[in-house]
């Protein structure tokens, strides 16, 4: 035999190998004839059914929870193509620019999606049909969170990062990587744009800082703001300083506890580049915190609770488990830099429970805040539940009358956030265990009812499965933050920053302390 | 013309190779693997005793792999990452790690060669020599070893290509650029090496200045155009990733240690080159200094002549020769091995290991040799529990309150030792505390993530539980592990048919208080209330009372003995008796149980003893330590305890 003949029949040998691979091992379409019909919908994980969905969402990918050997899901609405998807895989990807598509055409619409589940040798099942629906209203684009693992009082990486929502895109904004693994959170954004950000920064090479980033400038705060607020009209955040104690339960499920021994707000004035307070909201029988700005920018809204302790040497302090907070509220009046009374919004004394993270809704109309047990510190508390308050009717009636969310689980619901359109929220929730915190998104409608909330989906449907960060802090962000980390780890490791000084002395650390090595920095999620 | 594969041709080829070197190197590269394997034992870098922080965890998959590819240097560090899991079995943990010595030795000597320096060939048996100091030290260096071998191979590789032909040599600064930015994407900073090595060999040994700048530019715009800009990273990180000058290293004090015989690995070259560069320069001004005399030039020959007999005498002494080198070679690495060898550092490396395997035995063994260190100690006090001789053992080792909880202040954050520990004994958030911690700091290494499932599945938070399980089965070593607890879950979420699960149920506290710290009384009380059966609170609260001498509140729990089942009491119960006896002169209800002669005639004979010496308790020791150094009694009076086998020495 010839060489050139050996030749071609090895090619050819490789070609058809390839070939029978490549049947075997990619999925065909099948025509799926003569189903047994099963009456129930499919599990599937994570679970998206009724529920609604933005229409600018990434495909959410799923796994089906059935025992088989080919899986088959067909995905439909009114109106465009449908799309079918054949895997020998429990795991369900669906094709992005189909998905696109779909969601495209069929806005307001209702989806379905048919499981069709096989045995080996055995007909095809088919489930009942799963619903959902799709909204008309897009969700912003970005979502900003922190990613960290759960720890206590130590940490080594952890970053603020942002993800594409249309699809599974993640960037790094920055991680404590690039000033020597300190710590960052608080990122806040002003009216959900990039434009204007806050991020706070604390390291033991570095000092305690605030990043300032506006548009692609950025500048170092010589303080670190807690629980930050913008201004609506950017000129100005409101920030709580806290004096935070982390303890430790001997039996409960969540092994931490957080208490505030003394807390206050401030507010930085960007043109003046100052610092003030306000007796308002730093009285020293008080403890105020969880700042947020009405709309219009004529209320300040914040938590504030009177302190129970006399002794502030005992940790945990007495009574720190009857700590609860009210709802109040302050008028301010920007040009004059005037503020109002105080007005109680909601009363712990009427609710029995604490109130926390009060946000408002882009729109002014909505108040979603929490409430738990006791505490300050919501994401550590089982009861932590999401509440829905109408401020139109608080406005006329001067009544809140506070509706707990259905959405909510028997775990902790918190970090809540609005879409610039005041359709949809952001909030991490414990629901699916006890340690880590992850993101959920729910729809809320005119009359405020909130939909099943659905997690943020991922690539590979198991992704959570073996997921081990914490995602905190969601905040939604129409579009995405330019300024790099390399641009922001050079502004914390340069000299240069604003120098300010807090007219009050309490528990306030000093501008630009830099904690001793084993001073431990509290408030992890 | 001689045939082929004539004896007068494999006669050539063998004296044309140095096959005295090929025997010494191979003896030494022999040895180096038995050391590592048999003595050093890699297995207990793997398991790194909470000392070790930065042991690389490597998962399956293309999740864990993706985190690398899209970084400078994650190549090398995904690679070193699973080389440095193999560590867990300890003959090939030593093989890989021997393998990666020699290859370090074998570029060093091509280096050498390629730049006409073969006489240096002997500097690349450093390398490896310090290798075995940071081993023996029990610290890991790994990966920036790694990086350093695929930058060695790469300057191996550039004069390789050069070499093959003068043309090719024309476009060496293509290759270099080429080669550099290959380079750098697999290794990281580590790229630095090369760009400097090459740069002091076109300055200072070829004299080609334009060529020499060109390679320090390199070295600065690839990693900032590659790294900092396409890859994103910080630019600290590009330019020091994966080398020993990186901030991930030298922030923690833990991973700084023995980065000094690092450094040495990768200078050695650019120091080499740069000595000799400039010995070359010197001696080409020295010659053009000198006036070329004949007369000097024949006293000079004169002069030298009895040494230059010697030496050549012995260079023609292949047999010496090749014995003397081999004797400095060795004796060389011996020296640095037993210099380096710390037995402190190795007991407590062997103790964590055994401790976390719960081969008791092997911890008392160990801990025999020496046992001085307060970690040690709390290892031994678990060790004697769970072989049930807490209460007849425990003052035959040095004692100390602090032992019992490991509560001394250097210890505060030893969370890694202190876990095991708080699961046994029903302290399950505190163990989850310490576990979390140790996550943090030592990152998902397998036995944490094994830990953390076993405390969630006993805290009934099983969805948490699989999480942890979940990424555990992706290592290579406890997948099965995980996968068996996976499936159980599956059948059986409750674990009921789990014993020890439902044992550390039974144990844990279920009433719930907010604390900062705990003490220690106050705990094994609240741990005894939670239930009664509880035997390991029980023993550590009657050693907590022994030790601190609170005797009143130790007989006071002489009654929980019935709850053990207990006949009699054990040998050290009967001795803080006998001695809570002496002191009160009251009697002590035993519930039934009877003091032995044995303890009370040994209990005469010390007290006689001690009388002897009257008030001279000094003077009393060795006489005392040698009949009852491992007695309550000695521990009572002197405040330290183990003295028997020292007395037995005197």
């Amino acid at each position: 035999m010839g060489r050139n003949t050996i030749i071609f029949i090895c090619i050819v040998l490789v070609v058809l190998s390839a070939g029978i691979l490549a049947y075997t091992l990619f999925d065909r379409k099948v025509a799926i004839e003569d189903c047994i019909s099963i009456e129930r919908p499919a599990a599937i994980y994570p679970d998206y059914s009724d529920i609604v969905l933005p229409p600018n969402i990434a495909p959410l990918n799923f796994v089906v929870r059935e025992d088989g050997s080919r899986y088959c899901v067909k995905i439909y609405s009114k109106q465009g193509e449908n799309i079918k998807i054949f895997s020998r895989s429990p795991k369900i990807v669906v094709p992005q620019k189909q998905w696109r598509q779909l969601l495209k055409l069929n806005r307001g619409e209702e989806m379905y999606f048919d499981v069709f589940v096989q045995m080996e040798k055995e007909k095809w099942k088919r489930f009942d049909t799963i619903t959902n629906k799709i909204a008309h209203e897009k969700i912003d684009n970005f979502l900003v969170y922190r990613r960290i693992h759960p720890g206590y009082s130590t940490w080594s990486k952890m970053g603020v990062y942002q993800r594409n929502l249309q699809n599974y895109d993640e960037s790094l904004i920055l991680d404590n990587g690039y000033y020597g693994n300190g710590c960052l959170n608080c990122h806040t954004f002003c009216q959900n744009q990039p434009g204007k950000m806050l991020l706070g920064i604390r390291s033991s090479i570095y000092g305690s800082s605030e990043l300032l980033v506006e548009d692609d400038k950025a500048e170092k705060i010589g303080t670190k703001f807690g629980y930050t607020s913008w201004h609506p009209s950017g000129r100005l955040a409101t920030y709580s300083i806290n004096k935070i104690h982390l303890f430790f339960h001997s039996a409960k499920n969540e092994v931490r506890g957080v208490t505030d021994l003394d807390s206050l707000l401030a507010y930085y004035i960007l043109d003046s580049k100052t610092v003030k307070t306000s007796s308002k909201f730093s009285n020293k029988q008080r403890l105020e915190t969880y700042p947020t700005w009405s709309p219009d920018g004529r209320y300040l809204y914040f938590c504030s609770a009177p302190v129970l302790w006399s002794d502030r040497d005992t940790l945990p302090q007495e009574n720190y488990d009857q700590v609860r907070y009210d709802l109040v509220r302050v008028s301010y009046d920007i040009d004059r830099d005037e503020w109002g009374e105080l007005e109680t919004v909601l009363s712990a004394e009427d609710t029995n429970l604490t109130i926390l993270l009060p946000r408002v809704s882009p729109d002014g109309r909505w108040l979603l805040f929490c409430m738990c047990d006791y505490g300050s510190f919501p994401v550590y508390h089982d009861t932590s539940d999401l509440y829905l308050l109408d401020l139109t009717a608080f406005e006329k009636t001067g009544r809140a009358g506070p509706q707990r969310l259905h959405i909510n689980s028997n775990k902790s619901e918190s970090w809540h956030s609005w879409s610039s359109n005041s359709r949809w929220m952001a909030f991490s929730s414990k629901r699916q265990n006890g340690v880590f915190t992850r993101t959920y998104f729910s729809y809320l409608d005119n009359e405020g009812r909130a939909y099943k909330p659905f997690l943020l989906p991922q690539k590979d449907p198991t992704y959570y499965d073996s997921c081990l960060w914490t995602y905190s802090v969601p905040e939604l962000v129409a579009e995405p933050v330019q300024v790099t980390g390399e641009t922001l780890g050079r502004i914390i490791r340069g000299s240069e920053k604003i120098s300010v000084h807090l007219p009050i002395t309490m528990a306030t650390p000093k501008p630009d302390a830099v904690p001793g090595s084993r001073q431990k920095w509290y408030e992890r999620e | 013309m001689v045939p082929k594969n004539s004896k007068i041709e494999v006669r050539k080829w063998v004296y044309g190779r140095d096959i005295g070197g090929f025997i010494r190197t191979s003896i030494f590269y022999i040895l180096f693997y038995l050391y590592l394997w048999l003595v050093v034992d890699l297995r207990l870098i793997y398991h790194g005793a909470g000392e070790i922080i930065d042991f690389p965890v490597f998962l399956r998959g293309w999740p864990f792999f993706s985190e690398f590819i899209s970084r400078p240097g994650g190549m090398v560090e995904y690679t070193a990452a699973f080389l440095s899991q193999l560590f867990y079995i300890g003959w090939i943990g030593a093989l890989v790690a021997t393998l990666q010595a020699w290859l370090i030795c074998v570029c060093v000597d091509y280096f050498l060669k390629a730049v006409n320096y073969p006489r240096l060939c002997w500097l690349r048996f450093i390398p490896p020599i310090l290798l075995l100091i940071v081993y023996t030290q029990y610290t890991y260096h790994f990966v920036t070893v790694m990086a350093l071998l695929v930058t060695l191979l790469f300057i191996c590789l550039f004069p390789g290509i050069i070499k093959k032909s003068s043309q090719l040599d024309r476009f060496r600064v293509i290759f270099f650029l080429v080669l550099s930015v290959i380079l750098y994407y697999l290794a990281g900073g580590a790229y630095l090496l090369f760009a400097l090595l090459f740069a002091i060999y076109e300055l200072l040994l070829r004299g080609r200045w334009w060529i020499f700048l060109l390679y320090l530019l390199s070295a600065i715009v690839i990693p900032y155009v590659v790294g900092v800009m396409v890859c994103g990273v910080s630019v600290i990180d590009a330019f020091s990733d994966l080398s020993p000058f990186s901030w991930k290293i030298l922030y923690y004090e833990a991973s700084r240690k023995m980065i000094k015989g690092v450094y040495l690995m990768y200078l050695m070259l650019p120091m080499t080159l740069l000595i000799v560069g400039l010995w070359r320069i010197f001696l080409k001004v020295a010659a053009k200094r000198k006036s070329a005399r004949e007369g000097d030039a024949k006293l000079v020959t004169k002069s030298y002549k009895p040494w230059t007999k010697i030496f050549s005498w012995y260079s023609r002494n292949n047999g010496l020769k090749w014995f003397v080198e081999s004797l400095i070679l060795y004796g060389i690495a011996v020296g640095a091995v037993l210099l380096s060898y710390d037995i402190e550092k190795k007991t407590l490396f062997l103790v964590d290991y055994y401790a976390y395997d719960r081969k008791w035995t092997h911890v008392l063994q160990t801990a025999r040799q020496h046992s001085d260190s307060f970690p040690v100690m709390y290892a031994v006090n678990r060790a004697l529990y769970h072989t049930h001789k807490l209460n007849l053992d425990m003052f035959s080792y040095p004692q100390h309150s602090d032992t019992l909880f490991l509560t001394i202040k250097e210890s505060r954050f030893d969370y890694w030792k202190k876990f095991d520990f708080y699961i046994d004994i029903g302290l399950m958030n505190i163990a989850q505390n310490d576990l979390t911690e140790c996550f943090e700091v030592f990152g998902a290494r397998p036995m944490i993530l094994k830990r953390l499932a076993l405390v969630n599945m006993v805290k009934g938070d099983i969805d948490s539980a699989r999480i942890y399980l979940g990424v555990l089965s992706k290592t290579l070593f406890d997948a099965d592990w995980a996968n068996k607890y996976l499936e159980l879950l599956n059948a059986d979420p409750n674990l009921a048919t789990d014993d020890r699960i439902q044992h550390l149920r039974s144990l844990m506290l279920k009433t719930d208080y907010g604390f900062s710290a705990f003490d220690i009384e106050d705990i094994l009380s609240q741990l005894l209330q939670e239930n009664r059966q509880n035997r390991m609170a029980f023993e550590y609260t009657m050693a907590w009372y022994m030790m601190t001498r609170q005797l009143d509140k130790f007989v006071r729990n002489l009654d929980r003995l019935d709850d053990f089942g207990y006949i009699r009491l054990p040998r050290l119960y009967e001795e803080a008796v006998l001695v809570q006896l002496y002191r009160a002169r009251k009697p002590i209800n035993l519930f039934g149980r009877q003091l032995t002669s044995e303890s009370k005639q040994r209990f005469e004979m010390f007290s006689q003893t001690y009388k002897r010496y009257g008030t001279n308790k000094k003077a009393a020791v060795k006489e005392l330590a040698k009949g009852f150094g491992d007695t309550y009694l000695f521990y009572y009076i002197y405040d330290f305890s183990g003295m028997k086998k020292w007395a037995e020495t005197q």
